[in-house]
Order: C-alpha cells, then sequence, then structure tokens
C-alpha cells in the first residue's frame, strides 16, 4: 500500500517536472522560431519585392519588342521593301551598333528606292524605334544589375562589401589598410586557424599561388582566426606555423567586430578563400577546401583567371 | 526512494526520455534552416551521447570527437578533461546513457520500429569486439600518431566511419549552405554509404551500430561492472523463467550477467520479467546484494 502511494507521488513529481520542462522548451522553442520565422518571411518579402519588379521590367521589355513589331506591321510594304536590302549589309559592326541607326543608315544608303511617301513613313517609324530602342536599353541594363545583386545577395547574403574600407595590420604589427587591395587586380583572401590541419597544409602551396599570381598582378593574403584582435599568443604561433609551412606571404590581423572580422566569425568551413576585387568586394562564391588538392587548386586557378581577365 | 516506481517510469517513458534528451543536446532548431553553427560558451562542454559537434542545432560537443581533436592536436598528447568525463559519467550512469540519453540510439530504435523482417543477432556476437578495435585504433591510436611535420592528426572515426556526422552535420550544413554543398567529396559519398549502410542495418537488426561500431559505447560498456547504477535480479523472486534474457535485444544474458558491457540499460528485461525480480539499483549497496547470494 505504501509503495503504491509513493509510486504514484513519485509518478506525479515526475510528470509535473517533465512538463514544467516542456512548457519552458515550449516557451523558449517559440521565442526563437517565432524570431527567425518573421526574419525569413521579411526575406522572402524582399525575394518577391525584387522578382516582382525584375517580371514586371521584363514583361515591359517584351510589351516594348511587340510595340517594334506593330510598327513594322503597320507600314509592312514599305519595311518589306527595307528589310530587302539587309542581308548584303551584315558585318560585325552594323550588328554592333544601335538598332535604330542601323535601320535609318539602310534606309538612308537606299534611299533612292523608296518612293517619297515611303521613305517619309520610315524615317517617321525609325524615330519612334528610337525612342523605343533607348528605353529597351534602359529596362535591360536594370534587368541585368538586379539579376546580378540578386544571385551574389541570396547566395552569400551581405557578403560583397566585406573588405571595404579594410583596416588591419600584418602579423609584424604594421598598418594595413584598404589600399592592399586597391593595389592588386585581384586579392586571394584565405581564411585559416591554427590547429586547423587541411589549413596549415595548404599553406606551402598558397604560398606557390602568391609566387605565381604576383607576377599577373594578384596577391594571396591570409587571415588566421586565432589571431583576431591583436592576440599575441595567436600571432606568435601563427607566425611559427607559416615559418615551418615555408609560407611568406602577408597575413593580416583584424579587430573581430569589424566586417572581416564578423565575416570570419561565420565561416562555417575551413579553409575558406575568397577572391578580392580592387574595391573591397568580395567576387563570386567562397572557396571552401585546401588547394593543395589538384582539382581544387585547377578550380581557384579559374576563378583567378577570369577575375584577372576582368580587369 | 522507491526503486519498483523509479523502474517503471524510466522505462514506460524511455522514448520520452531519449526525444528529450536529444532535443536538450540540439536545441538550436532555427540555425538548421540557416545552415550555421552555435558557437557560443557551452559548445566547450561534452554531451554524453554520440551527437556531432557539427549539428547546426547541436548545443555541446561530442566527446569522442572531442577526444580525437585534443588528442590530435599538435598542443596536447592525451586529454585528461574529457577522459574524466567518461570515467565520471561511466561510473554515474555506464551504458544507461546508451538506452536512454544518445540520440543516434534513438534515431536507431526508431528505424527498428519499422515493420518488416527482423533479424537477431544473437549469432554475431563476435562482432562485438569490433567497436574496441575501433575505439583504440581510430579514436586514440591514428589521431595521436598518425600525425604531419606539425604534430597535427586527424579525427580519424569522425574523418572515415561517424554516420552520425552525416546524419547531423554534412546533411543539414550542405543543404542549407551552397559553399558546404559545393565542397562535397568523395569522403561524404563514403560516408553517407555508411550512413545508408547503418540505417539500413538498423531496420533489420537492434541497434547495429550500438553493438558492433560505437567507440563511446565501448568506453561506458567498461563501466557497467563498476557504475552506480546497475541491474539487479533478485534470487529469491526469480523462477528461471528466461523470459528476460529471451527479452533483451542486446543479447545478454540477464540472469547470470545483470551487468554486462552489453546492457544498454532499457529494461526490456524488466518489462518482460513475470515475478518482478529485475530491476534498476543506485548505489554501493549492491555488493551486499551480491554477497547474500
Amino acid at each position: 500500500m505504501k509503495s503504491k502511494t509513493s509510486r504514484a507521488n513519485a509518478m506525479k513529481k515526475a510528470i509535473a517536472a517533465s512538463l514544467a520542462i516542456l512548457i519552458l522548451l515550449a516557451f523558449t522553442g517559440c521565442g526563437t522560431s517565432s524570431g527567425s520565422a518573421a526574419t525569413e518571411s521579411q526575406r522572402q518579402e524582399d525575394a518577391s519585392a525584387t522578382s516582382g519588379s525584375l517580371a514586371e521590367a521584363k514583361e515591359k521589355l517584351n510589351d516594348l519588342y511587340q510595340q517594334e513589331n506593330q510598327i513594322f506591321a503597320d507600314h509592312q510594304n514599305a519595311w518589306n521593301k527595307a528589310f530587302g536590302f539587309m542581308s548584303k549589309n551584315m558585318d560585325d559592326d552594323t550588328l554592333n551598333e544601335n538598332y535604330a541607326d542601323f535601320l535609318a543608315n539602310i534606309i538612308e544608303s537606299n534611299k533612292d528606292s523608296f518612293s517619297e511617301e515611303e521613305y517619309a513613313t520610315l524615317s517617321k517609324d525609325v524615330e519612334t524605334i528610337r525612342g523605343i530602342e533607348e528605353e529597351i536599353a534602359k529596362l535591360e541594363k536594370e534587368i541585368a544589375a538586379s539579376d546580378s545583386s540578386g544571385s551574389s545577395s541570396s547566395n552569400s547574403a551581405d557578403a560583397t562589401g566585406v573588405f571595404q574600407g579594410f583596416k588591419g595590420k600584418d602579423l609584424d604589427g604594421n598598418d594595413v589598410d584598404e589600399s592592399l587591395f586597391a593595389q592588386n587586380k585581384v586579392t586571394v583572401v584565405n581564411f585559416w586557424f591554427s590547429g586547423c590541419k587541411p589549413c596549415v597544409e595548404e599553406l606551402s602551396k598558397l604560398n606557390e599561388l602568391n609566387d605565381e599570381i604576383k607576377k599577373m598582378g594578384g596577391e594571396v593574403v591570409g587571415i588566421n582566426t586565432d589571431t583576431l584582435d591583436d592576440n599575441q599568443d595567436g600571432i606568435k604561433e601563427a607566425k611559427e606555423i607559416l615559418k615551418a609551412q615555408g609560407a611568406s606571404y602577408k597575413n593580416l590581423t583584424v579587430d573581430s567586430d569589424s566586417t572581416v572580422g564578423k565575416y570570419a566569425g561565420n565561416i562555417m568551413a575551413f579553409p575558406t578563400t575568397v577572391l578580392v576585387d580592387k574595391d573591397g568586394n568580395i567576387i563570386g562564391e567562397p572557396f571552401l577546401g585546401g588547394i593543395n588538392d589538384q582539382s581544387n587548386y585547377e578550380q581557384l586557378m579559374k576563378q583567378i583567371q577570369s577575375a584577372l581577365d576582368q580587369n | 526512494m522507491d526503486k519498483k516506481s523509479n523502474k517503471n517510469f524510466l522505462v514506460r517513458f524511455r522514448g520520452w526520455f531519449q526525444a528529450a534528451a536529444t532535443l536538450l543536446t540540439n536545441p538550436h532548431i532555427p540555425n538548421l534552416f540557416k545552415g550555421k553553427l552555435y558557437q557560443g560558451k557551452v559548445k566547450t562542454i561534452c554531451v554524453p551521447g554520440l551527437n556531432c559537434y557539427s549539428c547546426p542545432a547541436a548545443t555541446g560537443a561530442c566527446p569522442i570527437g572531442a577526444f580525437q581533436a585534443v588528442v590530435g592536436s599538435s598542443k596536447f598528447k592525451f586529454t585528461y578533461y574529457i577522459t574524466g568525463f567518461f570515467i565520471l559519467l561511466g561510473v554515474l550512469l555506464g551504458r544507461f546513457i546508451c538506452g536512454f540519453l544518445c540520440p543516434f540510439g534513438w534515431f536507431q530504435d526508431l528505424l527498428h520500429k519499422i515493420p518488416g523482417k527482423k533479424l537477431s543477432t544473437a549469432k554475431l556476437k563476435p562482432l562485438r569486439y569490433l567497436k574496441y578495435v575501433i575505439l583504440v585504433v581510430f579514436v586514440i591510436l591514428l589521431p595521436a600518431l598518425a600525425t604531419n611535420s606539425l604534430g597535427m592528426g586527424d579525427p580519424f572515426f569522425c574523418k572515415y566511419i561517424c554516420p552520425q556526422g552525416v546524419l547531423e552535420g554534412a546533411i543539414p550544413l550542405s543543404l542549407a549552405n551552397s559553399g558546404i554543398r559545393g565542397a562535397l567529396g568523395h569522403l561524404f559519398t563514403f560516408k553517407f554509404t555508411i550512413l545508408v549502410l547503418v540505417i539500413i542495418l538498423s531496420i533489420l537488426f537492434y541497434r547495429p551500430f550500438c553493438k558492433w561500431i560505437c567507440p563511446l559505447g565501448a568506453i561506458y560498456s567498461l563501466f557497467n561492472k563498476v557504475s552506480f547504477l546497475k541491474i539487479r535480479v533478485d534470487p529469491e523472486k526469480c523462477v528461471d523463467c528466461q523470459k528476460c534474457s529471451h527479452a533483451c535485444k542486446m543479447d545478454v544474458n540477464v540472469v547470470d550477467t545483470p551487468n554486462h558491457p552489453e546492457c544498454i540499460r532499457c529494461g526490456a528485461c524488466m518489462k518482460a520479467c513475470p515475478t518482478n525480480a529485475i530491476c534498476y539499483h543506485y548505489g554501493f549497496s549492491s555488493r551486499k546484494q551480491a554477497d547474500k547470494k
């Protein structure tokens, strides 16, 4: 009898305790998850807003093309006559010029073949088309811009301008600022830490890479996350490792609450290597994993090459 | 404290304990969608079960992973903190951790609930010793000895074997993080195959990973005999029906060896016992019982 009541008591206590824990968990769970849900939905809204305007722009573009076609249809006879002269005049230069100019040239050079009335309508149409072409060019630019910003923001979030206004020191305590990036066509920034075996093992390869791309106007720079905030113990260890691995390229320390420091703090996998342009913007996607693997090295080289070619 | 109520309660709600333990070791659920790891202060503490440090939701470190990381680092030769942690938990709970607190144990329990043909592991008992080999070779020797010129080793068990790392770390991280997804290579394919194999085997067999592979279970198993937490069979109540040994999915002869290294303290034998002769016992006094016997 006694054991039964004590059992029931123990059960009640345990149930009460577990309920309390569950309620607590439910609250904390709600707090964090609803918070994140809010930001998530906001992000989606942003995305849909940009994609909405994008869709709008594309529709407008389509509409403009239709308007042009309508013009050709309205004065079909005259335009067909004009189109008849085209095939003979095609070369690269004419393809690259403004479409309205291109049409105007054709009409102008074959002026004699058109009646006066035809010539007048064609000239008028060309001017209308010129207006439309201008709008098309503007829209295409917009779409291209929002496309590229969309893809970079969706993948690496707020990562592009990380090295703008850069301030840090090299491991000997000399100040380094954004001019480091400005003087290079492309800067390869490698994030690593002293206890990371793959990071340490690729240091000599990075040194080779530095020697190689120096000739082409590039540079390799390392940031060891153990050296952030001028941590002297970390700097000493990093220097020893760099020396042991034969790496003589520049390594930098930054403040952990600077944009670069925060970027480094958010890296989930080391080593991570990024390419930075003259203005301190990260180009393309961050590169994960050691480059002492041949295929990784080639892939990184390809990225560097394309960055160099763009400059 | 009445031991019988204790036993019934624990055993009856074992699934809930496992769920709660899994949630408590992985409370940072939103991180799963962000593809980020929690990196706060608590992460330096080890959790009792096999729970990957690289799980975005994880709040602590896997003791097996931490052990390899310290042993394999250039600064340390041995890790007293984690070894002490193993001894402490081993003495306090032993393989009760496997049965009640380990998320990967729960995962296998759930997989085994999938209906279908179930196979016995009784004839595969020699495979049990594989986990001790894995413990010694992949967790202790290789990380400590297979080092580069700077004295740095790889966490061999985590890197080449552990399916929990793929399940909790690689899969959610690569789903949410495009950079990590791009970096997946042959090693991931290899370990993903191990995970698939463990999943298939877990449906057919009961807890194959715990029985044959898990180095953490291997460590805790060494403490089952000396742990405060024991299972006691009352010889006066026992009628030698052997129902308990047939109920035991870890292939333990409960009456003869209630504190066998393979026992994960799940309590299936207690449920099966018709005379309530089997119960948990916590504390020092078990010796008296043994003497009496």
